[in-house]
C-alpha cells in the first residue's frame, strides 16, 4: 500500500498554498511547492484504507482477486516504481463500478468471460491459473486486438470502394472469437493506466515536476542544449 | 403580460451577458458613473469554490473520471473535470437543434464571466487587411471600420487586460502593447528552428496572462492551469477583471440566473426593456433602461433579437435587413501531432510555463495567394511538454504497447516527446451557414430555441489540407515522425466540427449599409439607436485571429460611444 495515498496531511495544506498565492508570490521567493507539500489527501478511499483492508463495493471476492491480478500484470512493479496495486487501481475501478451499473456490468461480464475462457484453455479460472497461463491469455488478447485493428482499418478502405456493399458481409466479420475479451481487457487496461498515472507513484514514475507555484519561469539551458544536440539542427 | 413583475428602477444601461463583451461594457460604463444592470443567465462565480487550480488528480477518488466514470462514456465535463468550464455542448433543459445535413456544436457557459473563465487567452489583434477582405479577394464583405480606427482600442484593451508578446513588424501580427513573454520551452525551440528553415515566422505568443504585476493583479505563478480558472486573476477573465471591480463602484447591479428572453420596444423603434426569466423562481420579470447592450454571445444575441418580434420590428428587433442569424462563422480547425526522438531522455524540467504555448506562428503568406488554392490564411498554435497526467493521457500508448513492463517503459520514454499543432484559419461566410428560430422547440423557460445550419465549403477543406502539409513539414524538419491520419480519420477529422473551435461569430454583423447589416461601426443598431451588440455577433468576417481581444476592443469603443451619445442626449 502506498504511503502517498494514505499520507494524512503534509506540511503545507492546500488552503495554506492558496493563501500564499493570494497574498502575492514574491513572499515565496524563487521557491516552489513540492509534490509532497502540495499533497493533502483527504479522500474517502484513503480514509477507508487507513481504517483497515479495503472491502470492494462492487465486486465479489473472486472478482476482486481477479481484478487485482489483472492490474498488477498491466502495470507491474519494476526497478523504477511499484505496480498498479500500489497506485490504488483496483479501488479506483471498484469505486466507479459501484457508482455505475453500466460499468459494473462491463466488469461482471468481462470477469465471467475471462474465467470461462481460462477454464476452457487451462481448466481453471484466471486468478488461480499460473502466471505463464495468465500472461499467455493476455498476450492472446493483445494479438487479437491488433488483428481487429487491422480489420477495421481495412474495412474503412473497403467502405469507400464501390463493391463494399456487395461484400460487406465478409468485411464486417469480427475475425476473432476473442473480440469480447479484447474489449473487456481494453477497459481494464485503460482504467488501470489512468489510475496509475494519476497517482502519486505514477506521477513520480513519469518525472512530472510541474503543478507548482513559481515567481519566475525559466527553461534550463542544458535542457535546450540537450534537445538541440540530438536534433537535426545540432548544437546552438 | 399582466403576470410580469416590473422593477420600478430605470437603469441608464442594461447589459445582457457578462463575458468579454458585457464585462468590458459594464466596466467602461460604470467607470464613467453610468448606472448599469447586468443580466447573467447563470449563477455568480465564486473562484475559491469553482476553480480547481493546483489540485492533483489523486486528490479526488475518481481521479478526474467523475462519478461512475462518466468520462469513459463520453459524458464527462467538456475539456475535463478539472477545468472550470461552467456549461458545455449540451445544457440540461436548454436545447438547440441542428438541421438535417448540417453539423454544429454550440458551447455555452452559464456563469458570471462566461467562457472567459476557461478560454485559451489567445489575444491576437486583427491585421489591417482583415478589415478589408472583400477589397482583397472579392469574397465576403469589408468591415465598416479600418485598422487605424480600432487600433487605439486594441492598445487600450491590451494595456488593460495585460497581453504578452513582442513586436516584429509583421503584417499578419501587428505590433502592440505587450508584457514580456516567457522563454520558449525545449520543444518550442526545436519548432522555432524548424519554422526558420521553412520560412515560417515563429514568435512569442500573445496571451492575456500577466508576466508581471499589472493593474492591481498579481503576476502569473506559472502553474500552467489557466483552463481551471486563475485564483489570482493573473489570466484575464471578465468576471474577475471587469465585473467584480465594477460591482465595487456601486454603479452596477448584477442579476444572476437571469435569462433574457426578448426586448420590448416603444412602437417607435426604441428599446425600452428586456423580459427575462428569473430561473430561481421561474418567473418572468422586466428590467427597464435608457440603453441596451447585448453581449449574450453571437448566437444567443441573435436568438434574443429574433425572438423579439414587436409592432415596430416584425422580423425581430434590429432585423429590418434580415441578416440577424445569417453568416454564421466558426474558425477552421485542424490538428496534427508528431513524435520527436530528439526529446527522448531529456532531463525532466517544469514545462507548465504560463499555460499555453510560449510561441506561435502567425500567417506567413499574405499576398501570396497565387501560390495557394484557398483564400485567406491561418495561424498555428503549439502543444507539447510534460503535461500533468490525467485520465486518458496514455490510452493511445497503452493500446500501442499492449501491457506489462514493456508498456510501462515505453510510456515513461515517450512522455513529453510529442508535439502537436493546431491550425486556426479563416472561414469565408456563406449562405448555408446560419441560425434561425426553430418554431417547433422551446427550452425549459419557454423560449424558442435556435436551429443551426452549417456547411464548410471547399475553401475551408483546402485550407485544412494546407495545414496538414505544413504541420507535416514542421514535424519532419525537426526529425519527428507524424502520427499520421488514416484515410478514414481524415474523412472524419480532416477539419474541425463546425462550432467546435468556439469562435462562432457574425450573426448580427456590422456594416455601412443598413440593408445588408444590423449594426453600424460602433456596434449600434442601425434601427434602434439605443441598442448595441458587443459580442462576436458584430463580426463581418472571422479572421484567423481568435476573437476575444477584438470583442474587448469593440465593446470598449461601443461603450465610449454610447456614453458620449447619452451625454449629448442622442440616446
Amino acid at each position: 500500500m502506498s504511503e502517498e495515498l494514505v499520507q494524512p496531511c503534509a506540511r503545507t495544506t492546500r488552503r495554506d498554498a492558496l493563501r500564499n498565492i493570494a497574498f502575492g508570490l514574491t513572499t515565496l521567493g524563487g521557491g516552489s511547492l513540492t509534490v509532497e507539500a502540495a499533497q493533502h489527501v483527504h479522500s474517502a478511499v484513503a480514509a477507508e484504507r487507513a481504517a483497515g483492508p479495503y472491502r470492494p463495493k462492487a465486486f465479489s471476492e473472486q472478482q476482486w482477486v481477479t481484478l487485482r491480478r489483472l492490474v498488477e500484470l498491466i502495470v507491474p512493479a519494476d526497478a523504477v516504481s511499484p505496480s498498479a496495486l500500489d497506485a490504488g487501481a483496483p479501488e479506483f475501478i471498484d469505486l466507479l463500478a459501484s457508482q455505475n451499473p453500466e460499468l459494473a456490468r462491463i466488469y461482471y461480464g468481462g470477469f465471467a468471460w475471462l474465467d470461462a475462457e481460462m477454464r476452457r484453455r487451462y481448466g481453471k479460472p484466471f486468478a488461480s491459473a499460473k502466471t505463464e497461463q495468465q500472461v499467455a491469455m493476455l498476450d492472446a488478447l493483445v494479438e487479437a486486438e491488433r488483428l481487429l485493428e487491422r480489420h477495421s482499418a481495412e474495412e474503412a478502405i473497403y467502405r469507400r470502394g464501390g463493391t463494399y456493399k456487395m461484400f460487406s458481409r465478409y468485411t464486417t466479420q469480427p475475425g476473432t472469437p476473442l473480440a469480447a475479451g479484447v474489449r473487456f481487457f481494453d477497459w481494464v487496461r485503460k482504467m488501470t493506466v489512468d489510475a496509475y498515472y494519476t497517482s502519486a507513484v505514477g506521477i513520480r514514475d513519469l518525472g512530472f515536476v510541474g503543478n507548482t507555484v513559481l515567481s519566475k519561469y525559466e527553461v534550463p539551458v542544458e535542457v535546450v542544449e540537450y534537445a538541440l544536440k540530438r536534433s537535426p539542427f545540432g548544437a546552438r | 403580460m399582466f403576470h410580469i413583475q416590473r422593477t420600478p428602477e430605470v437603469y441608464d444601461v442594461v447589459v445582457i451577458g457578462s463575458g468579454a463583451g458585457g464585462g468590458t461594457a459594464v466596466r467602461v460604463l460604470t467607470e464613467k458613473g453610468i448606472s448599469c444592470a447586468l443580466l447573467e443567465a447563470g449563477p455568480m462565480l465564486d473562484p475559491a469554490k469553482e476553480f480547481k487550480e493546483h489540485q492533483w488528480p489523486y486528490q479526488v477518488d475518481h481521479r478526474g473520471a467523475e462519478e461512475g466514470g462518466k468520462f469513459y462514456f463520453g459524458q464527462g465535463k467538456p475539456f475535463g473535470y478539472f477545468t472550470t468550464t461552467s456549461g458545455g455542448w449540451e445544457l440540461e433543459g436548454e436545447p438547440y437543434t441542428v438541421a438535417e445535413g448540417s453539423e454544429f456544436q454550440w458551447f455555452r457557459s452559464r456563469i458570471v464571466g462566461g467562457r472567459t473563465n476557461h478560454y485559451g487567452r489567445m489575444s491576437f489583434r486583427f491585421s489591417d487587411y482583415d478589415f478589408k477582405p472583400y477589397s482583397m479577394d472579392g469574397l465576403g464583405w469589408d468591415w465598416p471600420v479600418s485598422y487605424e480606427e480600432i487600433a487605439p482600442y486594441y492598445d487600450k484593451a491590451e494595456r488593460f487586460i495585460g497581453v504578452t508578446g513582442s513586436n516584429h513588424n509583421l503584417r499578419s501580427a501587428p505590433n502592440g502593447q505587450f508584457l514580456p513573454p516567457p522563454p520558449p520551452r525545449a520543444h518550442e525551440v526545436l519548432i522555432q528552428k524548424s519554422c526558420e528553415k521553412l520560412g515560417i515566422p515563429c514568435i512569442p505568443n500573445r496571451r492575456a496572462v500577466l508576466t508581471r504585476p499589472w493593474n492591481g493583479r498579481a503576476a502569473c505563478h506559472y502553474c500552467g492551469q489557466c483552463g481551471r480558472g486563475c485564483l489570482t486573476a493573473s489570466a484575464y477573465s471578465s468576471a474577475q477583471v471587469d465585473v467584480f471591480p465594477s460591482l465595487k463602484t456601486g454603479k452596477l447591479k448584477l442579476f444572476t440566473n437571469a435569462m433574457a428572453r426578448e426586448l420590448l420596444t416603444d412602437g417607435n423603434g426604441k428599446v425600452t426593456g428586456v423580459i427575462y426569466i428569473d430561473k430561481t423562481t421561474r418567473t418572468e420579470k422586466v428590467i427597464r433602461g435608457r440603453a441596451f447592450v447585448l453581449a449574450a454571445s453571437a448566437c444567443e444575441s441573435a436568438r434574443i433579437l429574433l425572438n423579439s418580434k414587436t409592432k415596430d420590428y416584425p422580423n425581430g428587433v434590429a432585423n429590418g435587413s434580415g441578416v440577424v442569424g445569417r453568416f454564421l462563422m466558426d474558425t477552421v480547425g485542424f490538428s496534427l501531432s508528431g513524435y520527436v526522438p530528439a526529446l527522448e531522455g531529456l532531463p525532466r524540467y517544469n514545462t507548465d510555463g504560463f499555460g499555453g504555448a510560449h510561441l506561435y506562428m502567425p500567417w506567413w503568406m499574405v499576398g501570396k495567394h497565387d501560390q495557394l488554392d484557398f483564400p485567406r490564411g491561418y495561424h498555428i498554435e503549439i502543444g507539447g511538454g510534460y503535461g500533468m497526467p490525467g485520465v486518458g493521457s496514455f490510452h493511445g500508448a497503452a493500446r500501442r504497447y499492449g501491457y506489462g513492463a514493456q508498456m510501462k517503459q515505453k510510456i515513461r520514454e515517450e512522455y513529453g516527446c510529442t508535439v502537436a499543432f493546431a491550425g486556426r484559419g479563416e472561414m469565408i461566410p456563406n449562405l448555408h451557414s446560419y441560425c434561425e428560430i426553430d418554431p417547433d422547440v422551446v427550452d425549459q423557460w419557454g423560449i424558442p430555441v435556435l436551429k443551426f445550419h452549417f456547411q464548410w465549403s471547399d475553401y475551408e477543406w483546402k485550407q485544412a489540407r494546407h495545414m496538414e502539409k505544413t504541420f507535416t513539414a514542421i514535424i519532419e524538419t525537426m526529425g519527428g515522425r507524424v502520427r499520421s491520419l488514416s484515410d478514414s480519420a481524415r474523412e472524419k477529422g480532416g477539419i474541425s466540427t463546425p462550432g467546435s473551435i468556439i469562435h462562432e461569430v457574425g450573426t448580427v454583423r456590422m456594416g455601412s449599409d443598413p440593408r445588408s447589416s444590423a449594426l453600424n461601426k460602433y456596434c449600434q443598431s442601425h434601427e434602434a439607436k439605443n441598442l448595441f451588440v458587443v459580442d462576436g455577433g458584430f463580426f463581418v468576417s472571422n479572421p484567423d485571429k481568435n476573437p476575444t481581444l477584438t470583442i474587448n476592443a469593440f465593446a470598449w469603443r461601443a461603450a465610449d460611444y454610447l456614453a458620449e451619445e447619452m451625454r449629448k442626449g442622442n440616446v
